[in-house]
């Protein structure tokens, strides 16, 4: 049929019309009640410097967060393992919200089920419903491992995984070799970033002990040579596809601790199966062996990292996400470095490729004012890439950024790396800090750009700045998630984004005179 | 992955004011089950729109939560801010009292929203936060309502969480005001949210059959005029078990005739406007409302003719989770659909009873959820197209089923006439995007046949 026989508006259209225009002139008598000047007052008010010191002064509500807590994180984290169960221990909703959470930005499905906990379970402790749990579950969904995590409520009455989880044994709903990992994750504590690292670390060390071998770097025979990798809270599943190309490149064995790419970019093939990828189990406990373990989230991976080299006693390199030229160079640099093997041509190649790329946008990037939302590591990165394209970032949020690897903290190592450049001068980073705090820094002091996840298109709409989305979650654009942004290619990634979007505004806002053809 | 089998139900019933149909169903553990009653609370209050919404707990719930559903708003958009009490570790064990006080001031004082609910979570209602005695001082102090919403998320499912809103509501705000003199009153409408902008169509039809609405509860609602929904003169609870008890409340104390109608598909929208007007008591607008639907009525079958020939004999698998199950089926059979499966997993005996009288012998019933036993159902049955919600839709992807939204995060309006053309367009685009030949055709140079023959 012809695409368009009936014209049947759709609502962005629809409610322009008078009728509906009419209706909600109508309606303004019932709203709360203020005349439309002291609407449009407290507006402006909402939009001052006085108002917005008051904003920061503000000590116990907040208001548009930007983290998720711990739990989301730790289901993330099992569904890099192969066939592995996330099992979220606690009452139903939570994982209700990490399955769409998760989904809406992946625009995947995400297994992953709940123990159900309801008011009995409140009095008299959870442990029934964990081992019905673990039974119907493993019946159900055939996992090879369950990964649990527990949330703010199973932590409150203080429910004990480990001697449940041994009770399912000791009743036969789960056999004693069956893999039951394990992590303790209330949200009361940290964010999604610290629940990664928990399951993480529960996982590597769940399947290390119990398979007896004793680590010895770089002795294990084949495994011996391999390098761990390990890429975080990592939204993006095309950063693994770029990695592996790299490594590839490097002609290096490796393996992908926590790898969740799979599940994340299935095939359409006409058959769903619950599990995709994944870390192979047995690979888990082999890695203790390893050369060295790369981590490439080190403020996110914290606890893993010093599992890795506490318990495995491996040789560690700890990065950020590796953003920009210089963020990819240490990259390659550290590869080099672990391994013993050079960086081969082709990526020498292709950093020149991508220099070439950012010289001929660089008119259109110099001096541009950022305002910038993430997770620390990505901050770190982001950061790094502004500044080597002479951008100058401004506002800088972070409301998981209270945390420290080695010693060093988020906050002081981004003031560190912006004092300095040139171009960070102005920048002023803020931890603890919400979305709404940010709109009083874009509305009083202006940027031309931000950078951030969906959550920030409300701040920045009443700021009127564009926002290029970076990080997690993105739920309103497509496809965001498969293309990398770390590595070269990466890089060229967010230029383009980034440039591209400049290079709209220019034609969106412009008169006529200066509409031009070639930029 | 949803939940697979709810056959067990709690022994007590939901709410205090539970209807008499079977109570909520318990979710089973092991299984990835719906949202909690703190979701269900949110759903049915979010859409007031002028309300400040603040969560006290930790960061779990509100952070995973804000601003994502498709309730939209004529105006105010208060409603759409995260508010949360993002409790810490130091918080649980000293208590969170005093940071609730805090924020609900902050709120009242920077927003001056009309009223502030305020929703436990989990870990407040075990700790044992009074919630009652601060939001209670807190609105003597400040002058504005503060409104409780116990309904953390273990006491149970999210349909119960709806019935727990309505009661606040009950107790809290309706009756508590007046309307302007001058005000037109006619029905509440409970249990619409306004989901992609449905109850403005909605409104439209009512309004151009002269019917008023006294209270939307609560799609695009404002405050204030959900405290005078007690001066209404009829109730309709729009295809929603879970507020039934609210209309049932609202009959006794105030003497309010309700019914339960749909506006998913020509006919149950024409009975609906019906029922108001009979309800009203009122020969007048009966005839009025005559008119208006044999208008609509003949207009809309012009217009669904191209459709519905493309439309007939068409398979659908319906899993809506029970509440819409059947409104949606008339739906679908105005247009020639043939519901061949259909889920009956959060549906009462009556909803049961109603699915029964709209479908033939051979549709299957599907009682436990999952995403597997529904795609088998679309196999088994040779059905063209899925209607489902957002969390079985990427799964449909994976296995190149079409697919429709029909539950709360879709962004399309279905209701009333002019929602069953557009049910109608999307149908057919779903159906006939060139995208599912393509994805059941092999690569040129894999001769394997594809896994499913369409
Ligand atoms: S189950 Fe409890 S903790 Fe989880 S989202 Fe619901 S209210 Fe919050």
């Amino acid at each position: 049929m012809s695409r368009d026989e009936l014209n049947i508006k759709d609502n962005t259209s629809l409610f322009k019309e008078e009728r509906y225009v009419q209706q909600r002139e109508n309606k303004k008598q019932f709203e709360a009640p203020c005349s439309e000047q002291e609407t449009a007052e407290a507006l402006a008010y909402s939009k001052s410097a006085e108002y917005m010191e008051k904003n920061f002064s503000r000590q116990n509500v907040v208001i548009n967060p930007h983290k998720a807590c711990q739990p989301l994180g730790s289901v993330m984290a099992a569904l890099g393992f192969e066939k592995t169960l996330p099992f979220v221990h606690g009452s139903q909703g939570c994982n209700a919200y990490f399955r769409s959470h998760l989904s809406r930005h992946f625009k995947e499905p995400t297994p992953s089920v709940s123990t159900s906990m309801t008011e009995d379970a409140a009095v008299f402790g959870g442990m029934n419903n964990l081992i019905d749990g673990l039974e119907n579950s493993v019946a159900l969904y055939k996992p090879e491992m369950v990964a649990i995590c527990t949330t703010c409520m199973a932590e409150v009455i203080g429910d004990d995984l480990n001697s449940f989880i041994g009770n399912a044994r000791i009743k036969g709903v789960i056999s004693e070799e069956y893999p039951v990992a394990y992590c303790n994750t209330p949200s009361f504590v940290g964010s999604h970033i610290t629940g990664y690292d928990a399951m993480i670390k529960g996982i590597l060390s769940y399947l290390y002990t119990r398979s007896g071998i004793e680590s010895k770097p770089g002795s294990g025979e084949e495994s011996g040579e391999k390098l761990n990798v390990m890429l975080g809270f990592e939204p993006y599943t095309g950063n693994f596809a770029e990695l592996r190309k790299i490594l590839g490149a490097f002609d290096t064995k490796y393996t992908i601790l926590g790898d969740h790419s799979g599940n994340y970019d299935s095939p359409a093939t006409g058959e769903y199966e619950y599990y995709y990828g994944g870390t192979k189990l047995a690979d888990v406990p082999q890695a203790a062996n390893a050369l060295a373990t790369l981590s490439l989230q080190k403020y996110t991976l914290k606890k893993t990292q010093e599992y890795i080299s506490g318990t495995w006693n491996q040789k560690l390199a700890a990065l950020s996400t590796p953003l920009g030229i210089k963020g990819t160079d240490t990259l390659l640099a550290t590869i080099s470095e672990l391994t013993g093997l050079p960086v081969p041509a082709m990526l020498t190649e292709e950093r020149g490729r991508v220099v070439d790329a950012l010289m001929d946008s660089h008119p259109y990037l110099h001096g541009k004012r950022v305002a910038l939302v993430g997770d620390p590591d990505l901050l770190i990165g982001l950061i790094g890439f502004c500044l080597e394209t002479g951008m100058e970032p401004v506002h800088i949020i972070c409301s998981n950024g209270d945390v420290d690897f080695n010693e060093v903290k988020f906050k002081d190592e981004a003031e560190a790396l912006l004092a300095a450049s040139p171009y960070g001068t102005e920048a002023t980073v803020h931890v603890g800090k919400d979305l709404w705090h940010m709109r009083s820094l874009l509305l009083n002091d202006k940027v031309d750009l931000a950078i951030g996840s969906s959550h920030l298109k409300f701040a920045a709409k009443d700021a009127e700045v564009p926002l290029v989305r970076v990080g997690f979650p993105i739920f309103d654009r497509h496809h965001m998630h498969r293309y990398p942004i770390i590595g070269y290619q990466g890089t060229l990634n967010l230029l383009s984004l980034i440039v591209n979007t400049i290079l709209q505004q220019l034609d969106d806002h412009n008169s006529g005179f200066n509409f031009e053809l070639v930029r | 992955m949803d939940p697979l089998r709810q056959d067990e139900f709690d022994s007590q019933a939901c709410g205090s004011i539970a209807p008499k149909a079977k109570p909520c169903p318990r979710p089973k553990p092991g299984e990835a089950a719906g949202g909690c009653s703190f979701d269900g609370a949110q759903i049915t209050l979010l859409p007031i729109m002028d309300a400040a919404h603040l969560v006290h707990g930790p960061i779990a719930c509100a952070g995973n939560s804000w601003e994502s559903r498709g309730t939209l708003s004529s105006g105010p958009s208060l409603s759409q801010y995260g508010f949360a009490t993002d409790l810490t570790d130091s918080d649980i064990i000293f208590g969170g009292e005093k940071k609730l006080k805090d924020s609900i001031d902050y709120i009242a004082g920077r927003f001056a929203p009309p009223a502030i609910f305020v929703y436990s979570t989990c870990v407040t209602a075990l700790i044992g936060e009074d919630m009652d005695a601060v939001c209670k001082e807190a609105a003597d102090r400040l002058g504005i309502p503060v409104i409780p919403v116990n309904s953390p998320g273990f006491v149970g499912s999210k349909n119960l969480g709806n019935r727990l809103a309505g009661d606040a509501l009950l107790q809290y705000v309706i009756g508590t005001g007046e309307p302007e003199p001058e005000t037109d009153l006619g029905v509440n409408l409970i249990g619409e949210y306004n989901i992609a902008g449905e109850m403005w169509d909605i409104e439209k039809l009512m309004n151009s059959a002269g019917i008023a609405v006294t209270s939307r509860i609560t799609g695009d609602a404002r405050y204030k005029e959900i405290t005078w929904a007690h001066r209404a003169r009829v109730n309709m609870v729009v295809c929603s078990r879970a507020l039934l008890g609210l209309a049932k409340e609202m009959e006794s104390r105030y003497g309010i005739p309700y019914f339960e109608g749909s506006f998913y598909g020509a006919k149950e929208t024409t009975y609906s406007l019906r029922q108001m007007a009979y309800l009203m008591n009122d020969r007048e607008m009966e005839r009025r409302v005559d008119r208006l639907t044999e208008r609509e009525e003949a207009r809309l079958s012009q217009e669904l003719r191209p459709y519905r020939k493309l439309l007939r004999g068409k398979r659908a698998v319906l899993y809506t989770g029970g509440v819409k199950s059947w409104s949606v089926i008339s739906a679908l059979k105005e247009l020639g659909v043939q519901v061949v499966g259909v889920g009956t997993n959060k549906s009462t005996e009556d909803d049961v009873r109603r699915i029964a009288d709209r479908v033939g012998d051979d549709t299957e019933y599907i009682p436990e959820g999952g995403a597997s036993r529904i795609i088998k159902t679309v196999r088994e049955r040779k059905a063209d197209i899925m209607i489902a919600g957002g969390r079985n839709m990427y799964v449909a992807m994976k296995e190149q089923i079409p697919f429709i939204d029909i539950n709360q995060e879709r962004h399309k309006a279905y209701a009333g006439y002019e929602g069953l053309l557009r049910l109608a367009k999307e149908l057919t685009y779903s159906l006939a995007n060139p995208i599912w030949k393509l994805a059941a055709s092999p690569a040129p140079w894999d001769k394997e046949a594809p896994p499913y023959d369409r």
